[in-house]
């Protein structure tokens, strides 16, 4: 077993390195790599338990939340604010030392603490896990997904529901905050458009009009010629470079 | 509970055998070399399959075309894969100056590890006898193979989106993002469309998956075997569809889009590197293909395979140039989605799609185990 033992301390000792390098990376990119490297070590330790179940959900869930995290630095954070961004304040520095040291309290008397506890009566829940979950018990259920979706769904199943419920809330946060104002409006003025440059009307009318193919997006009712007071098309197009493209694409007169 | 009987499992059956112990239809034990031997194998079966697969696709796009394809190098263009590899072995590598150099070394690695990686899961085979010694015809027989496989395709996105943003290059980054943006909505229908299967197997492990499927079953004088794509027509569709935008091949293959974006993530890539990119991208095509011939075609199943193992790998094979030649067909039929279009496509369609093919499926179960009705 002493195989064992060796690759636990290495898939720890990374983890825990890496989760250093995460803090310490001067770039947040870094600090991204480092993150999944460390969740990564953390699913080998779960797979070494043989929580398969948990390490390739682990791997699944956290690539694609670490992929998001990217995303966001990526986007959003300037280059230029990055030393701005890892020189924190004094109060921030205090408190955030303060958290820590709460947590790793926490956490240290959580683990000198511990006991195996709970477990189901296997008369009231019959093959349903009994605790402890020694690689005996989880056997007996069929193998360790077996042994987790059964728990989720009987004893803890009202969290499951619960959780289920917080992250639709999440959801349905993020579209209406992604909501621009008057969607149906803005949606329907854009489809009428082809690029920036073509004087305003051009675009969806008669026979300058894009021929709309059998599979193309639903065309803007033509302006009628008559109602039109712009001139049609001429041979040269004015290239306008403008950050709002529905200032100068959308078809109407009334603006 | 201490560290080292914690890890109850492992080491005693070698990495090709179950940590945790599942008792049933258990696949039979073999040392830990031989499993190594057997995973060097695959990973050379793979790494020539993907060579080759790049001279496939040139000359089925060639015959398309009305073209000729490569002819010069060997007979009718035998060696040109390989003529290819030499030169991109020869070629200058270049790193840009403002690049963010460890990161633009580290990621082609990730999608080439990730994507050759995969192939431990796929069975080609049951256990065989070769000169006295019981061998595995696959490397690992995880009970979560699926998700493995499912995990890592979407680890290889990783490969992409750092290589992105270490060129330091706009064009990079954009194909950068889309890939990730891609891949996050396309891995969810990837993933929820081989629920039905999941369901109707009742195990996660790829190999109990295809030995489901070789029961033949018996609809009055119909004989049809119990292949999921019979069942699962629709999970199959999709998965078809998903898989094709994970590996970002046409006409899903935006972060590419050589027509707007230079060649997209890899415009900065040269020599070795790049290649690491082909073959991460050829080999995921080629990955993505033994699943799903593994999860909706049988696999190994045909006719002759109690008799000839060999056999099976021949079916497997012919299942899998089938998919191949499906990529291909639509790279040579299909335009480019429009980015709008794609996501709609994820998010709009395929994943209500699949909703449903959860629920019915379940449902259908149910009603199989009696607990319904």
């Amino acid at each position: 077993m002493a195989w064992n033992t060796l690759i636990f301390y290495l898939l720890g000792g990374l983890a825990v390195l890496s989760a250093l390098g995460m803090v310490v990376a001067s770039n947040p990119v870094h600090s991204a790599i480092f993150l999944i490297f460390s969740f990564f070590n953390v699913a080998g330790i779960f797979v070494m338990l043989g929580a398969e179940f948990l390490a390739a959900v682990q791997v699944i869930v956290y690539a694609g939340a670490i992929l998001v995290l990217v995303l966001f630095v990526l986007m959003l954070v300037d280059p230029e604010d990055l030393p701005e961004f890892h020189t924190a304040r004094p109060v921030q520095r205090t408190v955030g030392l303060l958290l820590g040291a709460l947590l790793m309290l926490e956490l240290g008397l959580a683990i000198l603490t511990r006991t195996v506890v709970g477990g189901f009566d296997q008369e009231l829940y019959p093959g349903i896990l009994g605790f402890p979950a020694i690689p005996e018990n989880v056997a007996a259920v069929g193998g360790n997904t077996q042994a987790v979706g059964n728990v989720i769904f009987s004893q803890y199943v009202l969290a499951f529901e619960v959780i289920s419920l917080v992250l639709l809330v999440g959801v349905v946060g993020a579209i209406v905050l992604a909501l621009p104002e008057r969607l149906g409006e803005q949606v329907r003025q854009r489809t009428g458009t082809i690029s920036l440059g073509h004087p305003r009307g051009t675009d969806q009318d008669g026979d300058l009009a894009l021929p709309s193919g059998p599979r193309g997006e639903t065309p803007m009712p033509a302006t009628p010629t008559a109602e039109r007071t712009d001139e049609p098309l001429d041979a040269t197009r004015e290239l306008i470079l403008v950050r709002d493209p529905d200032r100068y694409t959308t078809i109407g007169r009334d603006r | 509970m201490p560290v080292g009987s914690a890890a109850t499992g492992f080491g005693v059956r070698g990495w090709g055998g179950r940590a945790g112990g599942h008792a049933t239809d258990m696949a039979a034990e073999q040392p830990l070399w031989l499993t190594f031997i057997v995973a060097f194998i695959f990973m050379n079966v793979l790494l020539i399959g993907m060579a080759y697969m790049t001279l496939f696709e040139r000359k089925v796009l060639a015959a398309m075309q009305d073209r000729m394809g490569p002819t010069r190098t060997g007979p009718k263009g035998f060696l040109q894969p390989i003529a290819d590899g030499i030169k991109l072995l020869g070629k200058e590598d270049l790193i840009p100056a403002a690049a963010d150099k460890w990161v633009f070394r580290f990621a082609p690695l990730v999608i080439f590890v990730t994507a050759i990686v995969r192939v431990a899961v796929i069975p080609f085979g049951g256990t065989i006898e070769v000169f006295g010694t019981q061998v595995n015809l696959f490397a690992a027989d995880l009970n979560v193979g699926a998700l493995f496989l499912l995990a890592f395709g979407s680890l290889g996105v990783y490969g992409i989106i750092l290589g992105a943003y270490a060129s330091a290059n706009r064009y990079s980054l954009l194909g950068g993002l889309r890939a990730a943006a891609q891949v996050v909505s396309y891995e969810i229908v990837l993933g929820l469309s081989l629920v039905g299967v999941f369901l109707l197997a009742g195990t996660l492990s790829v190999r109990e998956i295809m030995e489901r499927q070789s029961v033949d079953l018996q609809f009055g004088p119909l004989v049809l075997p119990n292949w999921y794509i019979l069942s699962q027509p629709l999970a199959f569709v999709i998965f078809l569809i998903a898989a094709i935008a994970e590996t970002n091949r046409a006409p899903f293959d935006l972060p590419e889009a050589e027509t707007e974006l230079v060649s997209g993530f890899h415009t900065e890539y040269s020599a070795f590197r790049f290649s690491f990119y082909f073959l991460g991208e050829y080999i995921n095509m080629i990955i993505v293909s033994l699943f799903a011939a593994v999860l909706f075609l049988g696999g190994t199943d045909g006719p002759g395979t109690e008799q000839f193992w060999l056999l099976g790998i021949v079916w497997l094979f012919a299942k899998v140039m089938f998919f191949l030649f499906f990529y291909v067909w639509l790279r040579a039929t299909l335009p480019r989605f429009r980015y709008d279009q794609l996501m709609g496509i994820a998010w709009k369609v395929l994943l209500p799609l699949t909703l449903l093919n959860i629920l019915v499926t379940a449902f259908i179960r149910l009603v199989g185990n009696g607990q319904v009705f």
